[in-house]
């Protein structure tokens, strides 16, 4: 794991002046997905390497033990042992980056991990997830518990109140009492950017994110009507450059929420590129939030190796 | 072993995360190309011409060297052919009523649709361009070009009725325009060759199948047929034209020919030709207009490629680098961008550009996931050459370093450190460079800007909503952009005003270029073969008194209308008016070459207050003009009474020309409307704009009505005026000096009198007028277009034809309103 940007003092003449134009953004949004696009090895290579992004998630009211430890398995082995070598590609230790859990499973998936005998990292959401509408002690506390289950890596919610409002103080100091309560544990903040009204919101809530000291920024708890979309990533990845140029601290990102597909993973990941540069495609500063993507991306391994279209039963699932 | 190879690679590549070839198969290109045995000829009449005449020249795929098809060069007979099949089909295509053309039309989109895989495979094999930019950009604009220009065919008769198509020739004898016993000099052999609405196209190297998309639509819906002549090795035109023929029933509305560029003046002065359009390089265009001086033909110039981005302190700087991208380094434009930066944010400009630029990426042009694709070498030698000289004149060049190295591939540039008044600055910036300059204020940007001869496109990029609409006005520019670069739509008047030629594609403006006011004369040519440009009308025949002077006391000499009042003329010399008897009329001032000067330089002065002035008090002025000339219908009157004209048609051209400056301000109200365009939320603006100083030579005849008829317009419209009036009576033009010396702005309108042919080369030759409109012989007009190369000004002649200033249609018609000021697109986006 890398070390912790820690962020810094809060400096609201970064985002003063900030414009976004959000016709301009749309467009780019639009010809990136057009503009690159990569055919046979090269697909099949940057599938895997979308593998070992993903936060392999189950946010739902009936998780239980059986689907968390199903859900570690996959984790652990995301692509079938089969395509891995006819790739050549079974000693890469391919894994997803994390397994994400609610706070109340991260025992669960701890312990199924441990079975597994593997170290993929417990990413847990906290802090009243996905609302955030609960009292700040209560979410504090939340982050506590969750980290001394062992999650190392926690997703928290900002209070979109504080956005939409202008707060922009209270917002740093909140993250920063996060970040407090994280200790250790790796701190993504939850934009939740299809409840914060413009884009000129999503760039400077990013930079006070990143300010505050969190270690990703994410664009959704999945739980939004608007999720993951590519104009809202433009925006915050130029913050993330922004707060790169400013600093010298590498944020990561992590968009969730809506990405199903290979196609589209492909096309977050030469997102990534362009608008970063190779050093960010690593699982230390890009991730994928998602629990369908890694069965379409395995369906589509098993179609560059064997050549035929896989059939549900083909592939074990998670 | 392959597939070892294979897998190891993918074992790589999964820790370099590298970009890969993503190759497009071409072969249905190739095979298309084998249908024509590897041999591109010319399609005419819907067949292929594959004429032995002509020399054979190789096309060469720029990567492969692999030698793709031969060329026939056509000659002069193939011009003829064409033309002469477009002629054959004009008389069956301009007749179908425009339902049946609009069907037409909707069928060749299909056409299209149908066969889009080779259309952008052979378009990006034949220009380099990005595959991606043809699949994703031109191919579906093409067909949303086709079926907008279907609806505008429907709707013909109705929305454009009295006007058609370029070509139709009235009967000279029932024709309105025989207003007095003046005789057309056309003999009726003449006419009978000019039965042809024939638009020739005129397309430069490296152009992309879309300009002409742009220029046959509208030529087709309005009833013209077209004939192309694209440069060699260009087979899309070809392919279109044949799609187009194979629809079956108007094989001849589409022809195509593929040759030197020396045969341009042939096609464009070819017996039947009714107008030409070109697009191309400034100098080239500027060649073209003096050739067809005379031609008959009238010349629609698209010029020059260059593009222009000014970047304020409030825009989103990012966006505005996409913009960049967008402009100069996607295959968009065939042309470089000059690039204005606000000096606040140049350091954060430069870092993100020159960011932006490494991860661009080159290659071969069928490969989907290049940015630029590889041009053919002459582009390539052009860009190299202007770094070249550019580096001599002290610029530093940037340079994207990853792009790859195959000869002949320019990568992105990035030129800064030329200040303007290095000669590199003023040349055109070509592809694939984009020249960086900082500005300091939004006044100075739009002095910068306004100061080039160019007046193509430019983008705008600012937050702030009033610098942003501040520069979008302030430009002189065809098309602005604000916040984005480089949109189209078929509904968008796209043109230019200055060096970039002043014709238009798209929108209502596109189409008038191929139509002309019912009733009005075919083209012919006017061409004076011996007229002598370097002396006509340079020399004034000495005027000497005439007495002897009649009346009571002698008449006073008018003096010059200059700056608001009356002035003597540089020259101190006088000229006599003799009335329809012979008799001394009056005195009236010799103007010459620095009275002419004067006359621009107050028009210039008046010109942003008037321009600034809201429609409503351009109508107020007029109406109070016209009031003050009801107080003077006697004088006038018996002023034209002198002139030989019966009281009772004296008194109704007075009272006429009263009623055309009432007419005009009420116009004057009604400018520019809102579009709405596909795919783009918000507004695009078409504005009506001044032209600036417009000069006019009024005609001989009806010298207060047809003076009138020329003024009211162009001041309703916003224009400063210097004017020559009626050579024969200048007197009544003068008289209503008088009254404009007391009601209007000192320097609106200035009447120069003098020697008309004189004057006319002086107006004629001069940089700084933005127009010309001139009513006089052959001779004169023939000069005019001559001279009008200069500044690519945009001249209005009568061919030595006179007019029906007396009708409706020809004296306060649409087309005054049309010529009187220029469009401009403003683009706004919205969204937040």
């Amino acid at each position: 794991m890398a070390a912790h940007t820690r962020g810094t003092e809060l400096e609201l003449s970064w985002i003063s002046k900030v414009q976004v134009n959000q016709p301009a953004v749309l467009r780019r949004a639009q010809q990136i997905q057009a503009r690159r696009t990569v055919k046979k090895e090269w697909q099949a290579a940057w599938l895997l390497k979308a593998v070992t992004f993903i936060d392999l998630t189950t946010l739902s009211g009936d998780d239980t033990f059986s689907n968390i430890q199903r859900l570690c398995y996959k984790a652990k082995y995301p692509i079938r042992e089969d395509l891995l070598k006819a790739l050549n590609m079974h000693d890469k230790g391919i894994t997803t980056a994390a397994v994400c859990v609610y706070p109340a499973r991260v025992c669960d998936a701890v312990k199924a991990l441990k079975a597994a005998g593997c170290d993929i990292p417990v990413a847990s959401v906290a802090t009243g997830f996905p609302a955030g509408q609960t009292h700040l002690k209560t979410r504090l506390e939340e982050i506590r518990l969750a980290v001394e289950d062992g999650a190392s890596e926690i997703d928290v919610v900002i209070d979109r109140s504080l956005v939409l409002t202008g707060q922009w103080e209270a917002l740093y100091d909140e993250i920063r009492q996060f970040r407090k309560a994280c200790g250790e544990a790796h701190l993504k903040t939850i934009l939740a950017t299809g409840e914060l009204g413009s884009l000129t919101n999503v760039y400077k809530a990013s930079m006070i994110a990143m300010m505050a000291g969190s270690d990703f920024i994410k664009t959704s708890t999945g739980k939004e009507t608007v999720n993951a979309t590519f104009p809202v990533a433009i925006v915050m990845l130029r913050a993330i450059r922004d707060f790169f140029w400013k600093t010298g601290n590498k944020v990561g990102f992590k968009p969730a929420g809506g990405i199903r597909t290979a196609k589209d993973s492909l096309a977050w990941l030469s997102l990534i590129k362009e608008e970063l540069g190779d050093e960010w495609l690593k699982p230390e500063l890009f991730r994928i939030g998602a629990s369908s993507l890694l069965t379409d991306i395995e369906r589509q391994i098993y179609h560059h190796v064997t050549g035929r279209y896989a059939a549900y039963h083909d592939l074990p699932m998670s | 072993m392959a597939e070892t190879r294979a897998e190891l690679r993918a074992h790589e590549i999964f820790t370099t995360l590298e970009y890969g070839p993503v190759p497009e198969s071409y072969a249905c290109a190739t095979a298309w190309l084998d249908t024509q045995d590897r041999c591109l000829g010319h399609y005419v009449n819907g067949k292929w011409l594959k004429p032995v005449h002509g020399d054979i020249v190789p096309w060469w795929d720029p990567i492969s060297g692999e030698k793709l098809a031969t060329c026939l060069q056509a000659q002069k007979e193939d011009v003829a052919a064409a033309v002469e099949a477009a002629r054959n089909s004009f008389l069956s295509w301009s007749k179908l009523p425009g339902a049946a053309r609009a069907q037409h039309l909707t069928r060749l989109a299909k056409m299209i649709q149908k066969h889009q895989r080779l259309l952008w495979t052979l378009e990006s094999l034949a220009t380099g361009r990005a595959i991606r930019e043809v699949r994703d950009g031109d191919v579906p604009l093409a067909q949303q070009l086709l079926q907008f220009h279907a609806v505008q065919a429907y709707t013909q008769e109705e929305a454009l009725a009295g006007w058609e198509p370029v070509g139709e020739n009235p009967d000279p004898c029932t024709s309105p325009r025989l207003l007095r016993d003046t005789v057309c000099w056309i003999s009726p052999l003449m006419n009978s060759l000019f039965l042809a609405g024939v638009v020739g196209l005129i397309l430069p190297p490296k152009f992309s199948f879309l300009e002409m998309m742009w220029r046959i639509c509208p030529a087709l819906a309005m009833g013209c047929t077209v004939v192309a002549l694209v440069p060699l090795a260009s087979p899309t035109p070809l392919l279109l034209a044949q799609l187009a023929g194979e629809l079956g029933s108007f094989p001849g509305i589409i022809n195509v020919i593929s040759g030197p560029a020396s045969l341009g003046p042939a096609l464009a002065s070819w017996p039947g030709v009714q107008k030409v359009a070109f697009c191309g390089a400034i100098e080239e265009g500027r060649a073209l207009r003096r050739t067809l001086a005379g031609e008959g033909a009238e010349l629609g110039l698209a010029l020059g490629t260059e593009s222009l981005l000014l970047l304020t302190d409030s825009a989103d700087v990012d966006s505005a680098v996409e913009g960049v991208v967008d402009a100069a380094w996607s295959d968009r434009s065939p042309g470089g961008l000059r690039l204005l930066v606000q000096e606040s944010v140049w350091d954060e400009t430069m870092k993100r550009l020159q960011v932006r630029m490494g991860r661009l990426r080159g290659g071969q042009e069928v490969d989907g996931a290049v940015d630029m694709g590889v041009k053919e070498p002459t582009a390539y030698i052009l860009a190299r050459n202007y770094v070249e000289e550019a580096r001599k004149q002290g610029a530093q060049v940037f340079q994207a370093s990853e792009m790859p190295s195959v000869s002949p591939f320019c990568p992105p540039t990035l030129i800064t450190g030329l200040p303007p008044a290095s000669p590199c600055a003023q040349a055109e910036v070509p592809w694939p460079l984009v020249m960086a300059s900082a500005f300091r204020t939004a006044k100075e940007a739009l002095a910068i800007v306004n100061g080039t001869p160019r007046g193509g496109s430019a983008s705008v990029w600012s937050e702030r909503l009033g610098l942003a609409l501040e520069l979008g006005y302030g430009l002189q520019m065809g098309t602005v952009w604000i916040n984005a670069h480089g949109l189209r739509d078929p509904a968008v008047p796209t043109g230019g005003c200055k060096e970039s030629g002043s014709s238009w594609h798209g929108g209502l403006d596109g189409l008038y270029e191929y139509l002309r006011p019912s009733g009005t004369p075919a083209r012919v040519p006017f061409l004076c073969e011996n007229l002598n440009y370097d002396t006509f009308g340079l020399a004034v025949p000495p005027a000497l008194p005439a007495g002897p002077e009649m009346g009571p006391s002698p008449a006073p000499p008018y003096g010059l209308f200059v700056g608001g009042r009356f002035q003597a003329p540089g020259s101190r010399s006088s000229r006599p008016i003799q009335d329809s008897s012979g008799n001394l009329h009056g005195y009236v001032a010799e103007g010459g070459a620095k009275d002419v000067r004067d006359a621009v330089e107050a028009a210039h002065q008046a010109a942003p207050g008037w321009a600034g002035q809201s429609p409503g008090a351009r109508a107020a002025l007029l109406w109070a003009l016209a009031a003050a000339l009801e107080r003077r219908v006697p004088t006038l009157a018996s002023r034209l009474e002198r002139q030989g004209v019966e009281l009772k048609a004296a008194k109704a051209e007075v009272e006429l020309s009263i009623q055309r400056l009432r007419t005009w301000g009420a116009q004057a109200q009604a400018q520019g409307h809102t579009l709405q365009v596909a795919g783009l939320r918000g507004p695009v603006l078409r504005l009506r704009e001044p032209l600036g100083v417009l000069a006019i030579v009024c005609p001989d005849e009806l010298p207060l009505l047809a003076f009138v008829s020329l003024l009211a317009p162009a001041l309703a419209h916003g224009n400063t005026v210097v004017l020559v009036p009626s050579g024969t009576c200048p007197l009544l033009a003068l008289e209503v000096c008088q009254d404009m010396a007391t009601l209007f702005p000192a320097g609106l309108v200035n009447v120069v009198t003098g020697n008309r042919d004189h004057l006319t080369r002086c107006l004629a030759l001069h940089q700084d007028i933005q127009a010309l409109w001139y009513f006089g012989s052959a001779q004169g007009s023939q000069f005019v277009e001559w001279a009008s190369a200069g500044n690519l000004k945009p001249v209005w002649v009568n061919r030595g034809c006179p007019r029906a200033w007396d009708q409706e249609a020809e004296g306060a018609g649409p087309e005054l309103a049309l010529r009187a000021a220029r469009t401009k697109a403003l683009w706004l986006p919205m969204g937040d």
